[in-house]
């Protein structure tokens, strides 16, 4: 009895949350799912993203670009861009918050300094780095030969063996403040009678850090990782904005190549083909990595 | 991923609100693209708007700036067109790019305005074959820039002693005295288009004025002698005296060069004069400028055209507008370019100005007014010959010229393949 007057009203319920699960799956489909169906479909086609004339090509446009210099090259960079946003920012971010965790004065001020480069466009930060990496008369230039150091000084974006990295270099201005604020909020939740006990037992610093606070500020260094990998796959806009992936393609990421395909050179097709290398690309490092973190916040916080 | 796909998605549903927004706005005013987006370019722009809003106030039109460069207008019309909301006429560049549009059966004739205009007596020969695909015209010029001239510190010429250079060997010279007096004797910018534009001189030096369009139509052979020529050229007069540094430098970066005078001289286009202006220099006095050495009688120049879209409804009222001399005058007054129109009152320019209208009278009455060949050529082949020209002014070794040349060979031949070469 109790069953059978049970189940209309767990039907009604069920009705409920699939009218609230509707327009979600609805936006899902069409905004998420559909773009990335087309966008597989385009990758065997060739389409200058004007005509309404589509050829199929099969693989052409794949065979083309895994021969092609240019895209090994824009693959390199975009690994070289995922070690450098797995290692500095968040080295960096948690050295400086490490720094300010000790009740120093003017705490609030370093704060907002150290996080409000995050803040800036990266167009803006861009522009700015595109100033003070000027060869001759550029501030970092200035700078090294004013402390007689001016024959380090390089031609920071001109040089094609480090302008990868040079970029790097204003990346890591830009986006540590993000890992501060996240490793500044994870030490402020530890429980500082573990950090307490450690230090009663006679652990110096060093050992404090590695043994307690470290292993404790795990979930925060799992956000940090985790979107810090995001960054360095979708990384564009602030090569773009810099170099425009040049000198000669010496910059170029999966990103910037693509956009330059698609709309300097209207070849969707082959752009296509570099976006969906890019999505399995993410999906076979990040997934993963996403999946085992997932799984050990999870085994942490139990 | 998941993340960078949802936020995609809702940048997409973002855009989407803004051009149905657009596309409402749109049933009351018509709007004309650039993306002339600020400064006196905007102003230049909105004094044709206004103009044509007065002359014909039946089918008013608005300004809308698509902020970046050709390749965001291109992704915005791509999206505008795709979704039946085209603008009544945009900005848009040259030659290729028109036929683009035209083969996707984007682009209407305006068969009627030119005839209207005189299109075939006010505009130079060089520029009307490229703004006509088989023999049908497409857009209205509005503004011409050199890119053929090497601007000079005339300071430092006259306290050296030197002459502006009419031959590659008097150039080398004035070059050699330049670096002996401790400054560099050229500047230059990274990116795609600003060696490229330097390599036009020595190219056509090789191979003349018709030999320059058989190029832009597929018919010369990057691995034949002349071409190999023409880049050794390229090396021997230009990239040798380039300053250090030059690749790390934008094409601005590469202007304060010359106004701090650490470069005696700067091939770039004639903008770099309202730059140096506006740096506070004196067009005259402090700098001038002088044909790039080999390129004899031609002037190249670089276009913005107005072009309508087929679905457009009230575009040749702008477009009437747009080629008169009373427009022109007025957008390349504030722009500081030089009207296409070439009919119209040179007492708008100032000392570069009127000296280039001379020069490009000069070069039209020998029908050598050459536009640009990056716009000629199919578009993946202007932008990887730009970026190999880049690769081998920073290291122009055999090594990498052979490579450079085997590269742009290859694309030349698919796209012969792909018949995408236009008979200009």
């Amino acid at each position: 009895m109790s069953i059978t007057s049970a189940t209309p009203g767990a039907s009604r319920a069920r009705l409920v949350y699939a009218l609230f699960l509707a327009l979600p799956v609805l936006l899902f489909a069409v905004f998420y799912l559909l773009p990335v169906a087309e966008t597989i479909l385009t990758s065997f086609q060739k389409w200058n993203g004007l005509s309404a004339h589509r050829t199929w090509v099969g693989l052409r446009n794949y065979t083309a670009l895994f021969g092609q210099e240019r895209f090994l090259h824009s693959l390199i960079n975009n690994i070289k861009w995922l070690i450098f946003y797995l290692l500095a920012p968040p080295s960096l971010g948690l050295a400086l918050a490490l720094l300010l965790n000790r009740e120093i004065r003017g705490e609030t001020i370093f704060k907002v300094i150290f996080f409000l480069p995050y803040a800036i466009p990266p167009v803006a930060v861009a522009s700015m780095w595109r100033w003070l990496y000027e060869p001759s008369h550029g501030l970092i230039t200035v700078v090294m030969q004013s402390l007689g150091l001016g024959a380090l000084a390089q031609n920071w974006l001109g040089n094609p063996a480090i302008v990868t990295y040079a970029i790097m270099g204003a990346a890591l201005w830009w986006t540590a403040g993000f890992s501060f604020i996240v490793f500044s909020a994870g030490l402020r939740n530890l429980p500082s009678e573990c950090i307490e006990a450690a230090r009663l037992d006679g652990g110096n610093a060093w050992q404090i850090f590695w043994r307690v606070t470290f292993p404790l500020l795990w979930p925060s260094t799992i956000i940090v990782l985790g979107l810090s990998a995001v960054d360095a796959m979708r990384i564009f806009d602030i090569v773009w904005a810099m170099t425009n992936g040049g000198p000669a393609y010496a910059s170029d990421v999966l990103a910037t190549q693509m956009y330059d395909v698609a709309f300097g050179r209207l070849n969707m097709g082959q752009a296509s083909a570099i976006a969906v290398t890019l999505l399995v690309m993410a999906a076979v490092f990040i997934l993963p990595y996403i999946t085992y973190m997932a799984r050990h916040v999870e085994r942490t916080e139990a | 991923m998941l993340k960078m796909t949802r936020r995609t998605a809702l940048l997409l549903a973002a855009s989407i609100i803004t051009l149905s927004s657009a596309a409402s706005a749109q049933e009351s005013s018509s709007e004309v693209w650039t993306y002339w987006g600020s400064g006196a370019e905007k102003q230049a722009i909105e004094s044709v708007v206004a103009l044509d809003n007065q002359k014909h106030p039946d089918t008013e039109v608005t300004h809308r700036v698509i902020p970046g460069n050709t390749l965001e207008m291109r992704r915005q019309l791509q999206t505008a067109l795709l979704g039946g909301t085209p603008p009544t006429a945009y900005q848009s560049a040259m030659g290729y790019e028109l036929k683009t549009f035209v083969d996707a059966d984007q682009l209407a004739s305006i068969d009627s305005v030119w005839k209207q205009v005189k299109g075939d007596e006010i505009f130079p020969r060089g520029l009307q074959r490229v703004v006509k695909i088989d023999g049908k015209p497409y857009a209205i010029p509005l503004n011409m820039g050199v890119i053929s001239n090497v601007f000079y510190r005339k300071d430092v010429f006259d306290k050296l002693g030197l002459q502006p250079p009419k031959t590659i060997a008097e150039f080398d010279a004035v070059c050699d005295k330049l670096a002996a007096a401790g400054i560099a004797p050229l500047g230059n910018a990274s990116g795609p288009f600003w060696s490229m534009y330097n390599f036009y001189a020595p190219l056509l030096s090789v191979l003349g004025p018709d030999g320059y369009f058989k190029m832009a139509q597929g018919e010369v052979s990057f691995t034949s002698p002349e071409i190999r020529k023409a880049f050794e050229l390229y090396r021997d007069t230009f990239v040798k005296h380039y300053s250090k540094n030059w690749s790390g430098k934008t094409w601005a970066q590469g202007g304060d060069d010359l106004v701090n005078k650490d470069v005696g001289m700067y091939m770039m286009g004639d903008w770099v004069s309202a730059y140096m202006k506006e740096r506070g220099l004196q067009p005259g006095k402090d700098y001038d400028f002088f044909p790039a050495p080999g390129i004899g009688k031609a002037t190249l120049i670089q276009v913005d055209v107005i072009a309508t879209p087929k679905e457009s409804k009230t575009s040749d009222n702008f477009l009437l507008t747009a080629a008169s001399t009373e427009a022109q005058a007025s957008f390349n007054k504030y722009k500081g370019s030089i009207a296409a129109n070439l009919k119209t009152d040179p007492s708008i320019y100032d000392y570069v100005g009127q000296k280039e209208v001379k020069q490009l009278q000069a070069s039209e009455a020998e029908n050598v007014v050459l536009p640009n060949l990056f716009f000629l050529l199919p578009t993946n082949l202007g932008s990887e010959m730009g970026n190999q020209l880049e690769r081998f002014a920073s290291d122009p070794s055999d090594a990498t010229l052979d490579t450079v040349l085997k590269t742009l060979e290859a694309l030349r031949l698919q796209d012969k393949e792909d018949d995408a070469f236009v008979n200009w």
